[in-house]
């Protein structure tokens, strides 16, 4: 006699410890470093971020135009009013405390810089990441993000350039235009993107040029993209034309072929 | 002229029936601040789902050739309001506020009026 037994339960999968897995998943020192409380700079490939006690209160990348460049381009505040200095937290406190810019403006030009030179700090590198642990910088006058912010945020950067377009190819190389049949109409902000496309211009280079965040030009450029304006140029040489066959081998290997077909 | 934080308090104390509020960037759909919400309401998901909802307003408007600039977009659900607002000022391009309105308790026109001085207020 069969007897029939309930099966064993189906291994469910944890779904609080998926949600944990995640976490990490850009940067496993930062997360040990945002446990330590560990303050200091975290130097990786693209970019860097500093830490407080294991809050990120400030990011610089070469590819994102630091917050000099965004207060200046647009005129929200005068170039000549800007503390010429590499050290941008000191020059935040010596904008708030002359009063040059009001305090919310400067809290959310910062946030948006320190985003988006994170997400390409984060962006996946060659090399592995360096900390420099350094004595904790002057309190930080905007407010300091936790790790797990910056790291969902850029997770979710990276998941919305996907889903714009998901070939990466346009993040860093030359752009070049393209002349699709039925072009859509642009809104004014793309089409100074496009204005600025020349085939030697990067997009991170476009972003600086105008003034804006990096990321935001590079949404920009993959709805361009998508949209069959832009095209990345190709660094690859293209390949060489073949030469006219005279190998004997292959003229005989087509006879033969011809031969055969022919029956 | 009034912080991020102290701008987003007032939104929730000021409005009767307001919920949650978030600071949005329109173009990464990132939230730059947010304040209430629920742990079923999460205000980062609703930030960035709704730059969508800006974003195709806009190219409708452009596809009609339309001149206006959006004020303001109301969403009526069956037990809320959702209010998004478009900031204006000088640094602002691109940003929103979002509003979320209990309906039984919110006034809408009071709502769209007080959200507008906050705005005003803002100036980013």
């Amino acid at each position: 006699m069969t007897v029939v037994e309930t099966p064993p339960p189906l291994p469910v999968r944890d779904r609080t410890a998926l949600r944990d897995r995640t976490a990490g998943a850009l940067s496993p020192m930062l997360i040990r470093l945002a446990a330590e409380r560990a303050t200091g700079v975290l130097v990786r490939e693209y970019g860097s971020l500093h830490l407080a006690e294991g809050r990120v209160v400030h990011a610089e990348s070469p590819l994102a135009p630091g917050l000099d460049v965004l207060l200046t381009a647009h005129g929200t505040l005068d170039a000549a009013a800007w503390p010429w200095t590499d050290d941008i937290p000191a020059a935040t406190h010596r904008l708030l405390a002359a009063g040059l810019l009001p305090r919310g403006a400067l809290e959310l030009c910062g946030l948006n810089a320190l985003y988006d030179a994170a997400y390409f700090a984060l962006s996946p590198s060659s090399t592995p990441g360096r900390f420099r642990y350094g004595d904790p910088p002057t309190p930080a006058p905007l407010h300091s993000v936790p790790v797990a912010a910056v790291e969902r945020e850029t997770l979710r950067r990276r998941e919305l350039l996907d889903r714009l377009w998901p070939d990466p190819a346009t993040d860093g190389a030359p752009l070049i235009r393209a002349d699709p049949l039925a072009p859509p109409p642009l809104t004014p902000r793309q089409r100074a993107v496009l204005d600025r496309v020349d085939g030697v211009r990067t997009a991170p280079e476009i972003a600086r040029e105008l003034g804006r965040p990096a990321f935001h030009t590079l949404v920009d450029v993959r709805r361009l993209t998508a949209a069959g304006l832009l095209a990345p140029a190709s660094t690859v040489a293209a390949p060489p034309v073949l030469p006219p066959v005279t190998d004997p081998d292959i003229a005989l290997l087509k006879r033969l072929r011809d031969a055969l077909e022919a029956l | 002229m009034a912080n991020t934080e102290t701008a987003l308090k007032e939104c929730l104390t000021s409005i009767e029936g307001a919920t949650g509020v978030a600071l949005v960037d329109y173009t990464s759909g990132m939230a730059l601040g947010t304040m209430g919400g629920s742990k079923t309401f999460d205000l980062n998901v609703a930030a960035a789902g709704n730059t969508d909802v800006i974003r195709a307003k806009m190219r409708t408007m452009e596809h009609l050739g339309l001149k206006g600039e959006i004020e303001d977009i109301l969403i009526t659900l069956s037990n809320q309001y959702h209010l998004i607002r478009l900031l204006k000022g000088r640094g602002g391009n691109g940003l929103f506020l979002y509003l979320v309105l209990d309906q039984a308790r919110a006034n809408l026109a009071m709502a769209r009026h007080q959200l507008k001085r906050i705005e005003e207020e803002l100036e980013v």
